[in-house]
């Protein structure tokens, strides 16, 4: 009887997203253009991913690169700055802080995204500031049109939006250190990082583990940042996984395929999950 | 000595600090000023105070972009994705927290899972089955999609905040003779109303920014929402730039209004639904 409470809520998500979800793994080994019979063939798609596509390789590549950056990058940028705003003793400026750097994070990544854009084009951009300032090389730098610079350019803008939610996790983590462990590293004569590598980072270690996981998946899932600044041009310079599945599915109509591919992207983010849960219970443990 | 160490380090604590609030406020302060400019000052150069500052920029825009419209159909959408959201998820939350049901840390499980289940796990098929029933390119499509996207997030954080409120009222209810129903509904109901304002307020902000599903749902200009609204907008005058900075601040604005007014609801709830969800 109690099972009505929660039932509705289940069978709502089950439907419109688990039932789609086995769809695409059965799918996966069809082709199919999503409109007319799909058509059994086997694990071709798979073989295809695996052999003959040449941009998948690109696409794993830059996932990679990008979630290399977003694991190391705002992780640090965040903790260096949560470690200055909790030091600030005073109430409102410490709000003001975090208030600030939060701020990007609630914006609509596709517009923000594109107002980017806009500073980044090389006419009427920033480029003409460097100029002025007397910073030639900089100013001639195309931020989205060179494809050893755009991946890096679009992650900076991403990274803009997200570093300062990842702060106010480390700062909730910190509050939450028993401070009677720094006084008694401050009575051993414990220095800044003395105290930073044996009391804050083990206290922080579970919120850590928390942030790097969560940055992992929702790195390899990312989209909408690229495909409004780049559409993971210049090229294939930024192509993602997801911009590639995206592209499969609703430009050239190769849906069969893009669930072939949909399949290996989402097996790498459950797989992060779980691995996330059973950790996050290990340290739970110990602490 | 010591002291003086302390202080430098002070000092280059807070020079640090307020450099990078430079950085998160400069994009959005540039975009401001811009709204105001024209667009030969803006394309002579991109940053500066605007020479006669009007709001014809917004009037023209307003209309041109058709952003009355985008307004309607965001606010549409998200009035309907919060009551689908707040009805299903108080619900299954109160049992999750409360009730004693067969299979609950499944059900906690399940809804975890919900939470940071892979997007493009079931966008492709569901495209296409929704165009099979006529539903690409309805409101009533995204409706569907955001609401079950975002119930996980609901249940968790209204899970998590029942965990921590005594029981002793609804037990007084129940001694009182209460069905299971009336408990709900006169007594936990009423305790939820705070964190059922946090999910309201973060699932409209969702339901705004949202681009993804909407992008590729949605292909007509009446039904478009704001996100997307200004994504085509962007293409349609790429040559006005003062055209699509102001779009920028009318369809990021409501966002940044209702956050400043209410930060602490929004950091709390983003957070704290992610944390421990």
């Amino acid at each position: 009887m109690c099972l009505l409470f929660v039932m509705p809520a289940f069978v709502y998500h089950v439907v419109v997203v688990i039932i789609p979800s086995i769809k695409t793994v059965f799918l996966s080994f069809f082709d199919w253009n999503g409109i007319s019979e799909a058509k059994f063939i086997g694990l071709q798609n798979y073989i295809e991913m695996f052999t003959k596509d040449a941009v998948l390789p690109i696409a794993f590549k830059n996932t990679m690169i990008w979630t290399l950056l977003f694991i190391t990058v705002p992780v640090a940028l965040a903790l260096a700055a949560a470690l200055g705003v909790s030091k600030v003793k005073r109430h409102l400026p410490q709000m003001l802080y975090r208030t600030i750097y939060f701020l990007p994070y609630v914006l609509s990544a596709s517009i923000a995204g594109k107002i980017w854009s806009n500073f980044y084009n090389p006419f009427y951009g920033f480029n003409t500031v460097f100029e002025k300032l007397g910073l030639e090389k900089l100013s001639q730098v195309l931020w989205l049109g060179n494809p050893k610079i755009a991946l890096f350019a679009v992650a900076f803008v991403s990274n803009w939006s997200w570093w300062g939610f990842v702060m106010v996790l480390f700062i909730s983590a910190l509050q939450q250190v028993d401070p009677a462990l720094y006084e008694a590293a401050g009575i051993d004569g414990g220095n800044f990082w003395k105290c930073f590598i044996h009391v804050t980072l083990p206290g922080i270690a579970p919120t850590l583990i928390f942030v790097i996981s969560l940055s992992l998946m929702w790195s390899i899932l990312s989209f909408d940042f690229v495909w409004v600044m780049t559409m993971g041009g210049p090229g294939q310079a930024t192509e993602m996984l997801s911009t590639w599945i995206y592209k499969n599915a609703f430009v050239s109509y190769r849906a069969g395929y893009a669930n072939a591919i949909c399949v290996l992207q989402s097996a790498i983010v459950l797989l992060i999950f779980f691995a996330n849960q059973k950790i996050s219970k290990k340290v739970e443990e110990i602490t | 000595m010591k002291k003086i160490r302390k202080t430098i380090l002070r000092t280059i604590m807070h020079i640090f600090l307020v450099l990078l609030a430079a950085f998160q406020l400069f994009p959005l302060v540039v975009l401001f000023l811009n709204s105001l400019r024209s667009d030969k000052e803006i394309k002579s150069f991109p940053i500066g105070l605007p020479d006669a500052p009007s709001l014809k920029n917004y009037i023209e825009t307003w209309e041109k972009g058709g952003y009355g419209i985008a307004f309607k159909n965001s606010i549409l959408v998200g009035i309907c994705v919060i009551a689908i959201v707040l009805v299903f998820a108080s619900f299954a939350a109160y049992a999750l927290a409360r009730l004693n049901i067969p299979g609950k840390s499944f059900f906690t499980g399940y809804f975890m899972l919900g939470m940071s289940f892979p997007t493009f796990l079931f966008i492709v098929p569901l495209y296409y089955n929704f165009s099979q029933m006529g539903l690409v390119n309805t409101r009533l499509s995204i409706i569907i999609i955001y609401s079950a996207s975002y119930i996980s997030f609901a249940i968790l954080l209204i899970r998590t905040f029942l965990v921590g409120i005594p029981k002793e009222l609804e037990e007084a209810g129940r001694i009182d003779g209460c069905s299971e129903i009336g408990v709900f509904r006169y007594i936990i109901l009423p305790l939820l109303k705070p964190i059922l304002a946090t999910v309201a307020l973060i699932v409209f902000v969702w339901c705004w920014n949202e681009f993804l599903w909407s992008n590729t749902f949605l292909t007509t200009d009446s039904i478009r929402t704001v996100a997307t609204r200004f994504y085509k907008f962007t293409s349609e005058w790429s040559k006005d730039l003062a055209k699509i900075y102001t779009a920028g601040v009318i369809t990021l604005a409501p966002i940044i209004v209702l956050y400043l007014t209410l930060q602490k609801t929004f950091i709390e709830g983003l957070t704290q639904g992610a944390v421990k969800g």
